[in-house]
């Protein structure tokens, strides 16, 4: 096993392995032709398109709170909305292809599957950005129309927000390596919930348990656990709250370096995997 | 410098787990073959014999349980190997969306060609396999016969020195099995290797170099097909129709009657004509036809593996 580790780990990292962009990219370019056929991808866009949309319903408000609230439903609609295309494209893309043997005819030429993961992972994550975009443009248009300018605030939200879906993608792809899609898809929107409230509930249970077992296990569970809350700047985006750049900075590493150990996880797994 | 073997397996063996009951199932037991550079070597076996296994195991899909295998020397583990092999699956699986210039395209892309090269490489061989006037037909549209030729385009797209076909013939017309013999052999004398899997034997028999016949995970024979076939040879003889009763007296002497039209046909061991000759002139029954015959690939397939 420790063998198997180093070597594929050893691939990854010197080897021609995870930096032949070529072959990376032709998988993602196919990953991102399969995945924007894929019903779920229409009906999830349509959705919180539709949900942005009804955001014009809200006349009943105050301008200023209106405002406010548009703000508040479009950015929780594009991140369900990513996260919910994250889950679904993510816990997907590799068991079909093992399930539909079009994996076969890739893995005989000489593309390592560090390559065909990234190259998965990143055709998720442009499908992802596609729906992202088109709701991101109807938040930006809505905005406009009510306050007739754009507003900054909201490409770095929006940023931000991908970075989180950008964490989730990466643990829906490692889990499809071993397990169902079905299986995937509920582990990691189990992932993604207590990611979302781990500082305010793993870290209060931390708090407040006494027992010396139950506090080491929350405490493993909490570190392992991403933060996806540090990725939320929507109240920075409702009140233009200034965000300091350091941590701006802190947050997008901590969301490269999460995603990239996760699928790191899911290459070493994928390694020595039987297809 | 002495060349290595485009493909070589020593003691390759694999077993599946089943369970802490069942123990393990061993799908290839101590595999040991060399395939020589330039020939088509047939890899024979039924259902369950071990073959798919094995090619797998050579494409690096799975890790053997002991042994190993090589391809031009380097162990089948390194990805770069398979720069040196075009693989055609059985049933070759393909998004059913792109059109075979799309999966040409990124087939060639992953084996490594040149981006100026690609769109002239992936239209020589559509042309080379046939179906040059299909480039731009979705997959979805295309016949399963025309989809096995987008397969077999698609392993020659990288100019493979060593190519692994399972079952290159399914789904295929005579026509385009004709064609598709043609070109293993045209790609042989070009100087590529072919190991190739397949049930249709006559096919093999008259293309391939080499054989090797698994059975149950364990190869029972390996050679030039001349060397598996039987050394002995059979007589058929070409008479009318016989009588029940004389079913009975050539029987004693095994042979087997299989009708022909309105005669029979008596297939026996050439150490019984004499006696079997006796019989006929006896009951002056006439003699129409009479040859003999060198056991055929299919007839040393059959009892190899059964």
């Amino acid at each position: 096993m420790r063998d198997q580790v180093l070597g594929v780990g050893s691939w990854v990292l010197v080897g021609k392995g995870i930096f032949d962009m070529r072959k990376i990219w032709v998988v993602a370019k196919m990953s991102l032709l399969e995945n924007s056929r894929k019903q779920v991808f229409h009906v999830l866009c349509l959705v919180m398109l539709a949900l942005i949309a009804s955001s014009m319903l809200l006349s009943i408000f105050t301008e200023g709170v209106r405002l406010k609230i548009l703000k508040d439903i479009c950015m929780t609609s594009i991140l369900f909305g990513g996260s919910a295309l994250a889950i679904a494209l993510g816990s997907m893309g590799i068991p079909n292809d093992v399930e539909s043997r079009t994996i076969y005819p890739i893995f005989a030429r000489p593309i390592s599957r560090s390559q065909y993961i990234t190259g998965k992972f990143l055709g998720t994550m442009l499908t992802v950005f596609l729906g992202v975009l088109a709701m991101t443009i109807v938040f930006a248009a809505l905005i406009a129309s009510f306050n007739g300018g754009f507003d900054p605030y909201l490409l770095l939200a929006v940023a931000f927000t991908l970075l989180e879906v950008c964490i989730v993608a990466a643990i829906a792809t490692t889990i499809s390596v071993f397990a169902s899609p079905a299986v995937t898809a509920a582990f990691t929107f189990m992932i993604y919930i207590c990611g979302t409230i781990k500082i305010g509930y793993f870290g209060g249970m931390i708090e407040r348990t006494a027992d010396g077992i139950s506090k080491s296990l929350f405490g493993v569970i909490y570190h392992i656990l991403p933060n996806l809350e540090c990725f939320n700047l929507k109240a920075s985006l409702v009140h233009h709250d200034p965000v300091p750049a350091s941590y701006l900075a802190q947050v997008a590493v901590y969301g490269l370096c999460y995603s990239a150990f996760v699928l790191f996880i899911g290459m070493v797994k994928f390694g020595r995997r039987e297809v | 410098m002495k060349m290595s073997k485009p493909l070589t397996t020593d003691n390759l063996t694999k077993q599946y787990k089943l369970g802490k009951k069942q123990g393990a199932k061993t799908a290839l037991d101590s595999l040991s073959i060399e395939v020589p550079e330039g020939v088509i070597f047939g890899f024979l076996g039924p259902n369950g014999a071990g073959k798919t296994t094995t090619i797998k195991l050579l494409l690096d899909f799975m890790q053997p349980t002991s042994g190993s295998a090589s391809v031009m020397g380097l162990p089948t583990s390194n990805p770069a190997t398979r720069k040196l092999v075009g693989y055609l699956p059985e049933e070759p699986y393909f998004h059913r969306f792109l059109k075979p210039i799309e999966v040409l395209s990124m087939h060639a892309a992953l084996a490594g060609v040149a981006k100026r090269e690609i769109p002239k490489r992936a239209s020589a061989v559509l042309e080379r396999v046939g179906i040059a006037e299909y480039a731009d037909t979705p997959i979805s549209k295309l016949s399963k016969g025309l989809t096995q030729r987008v397969g077999i385009a698609q392993a020659l797209i990288g100019d493979p020195k060593l190519l692994i076909l399972d079952e290159p013939t399914s789904g295929l017309d005579p026509i385009g099995r004709r064609h598709t013999t043609q070109l293993l052999v045209d790609l042989r004398n070009e100087g590529k290797t072919i190991f190739l899997s397949s049930h249709v034997l006559s096919e093999i028999e008259n293309v391939c170099d080499m054989v090797a016949v698994l059975k149950r995970g364990k190869l029972v024979a390996y050679g030039e097909p001349d060397k598996v076939r039987s050394e002995e040879s059979f007589v058929m003889v070409q008479t009318s129709k016989l009588h029940p009763e004389t079913h009975e007296r050539l029987r004693f002497l095994d042979v087997i009657i299989e009708p022909f039209n309105d005669t029979a046909l008596l297939k026996f061991d050439r150490n019984n004509l004499y006696r079997v000759m006796l019989v006929l002139e006896g009951l002056s029954l006439p003699v129409y036809n009479i040859n003999t015959q060198r056991e055929s690939l299919e007839e040393a397939f059959l009892r190899l593996a059964a």
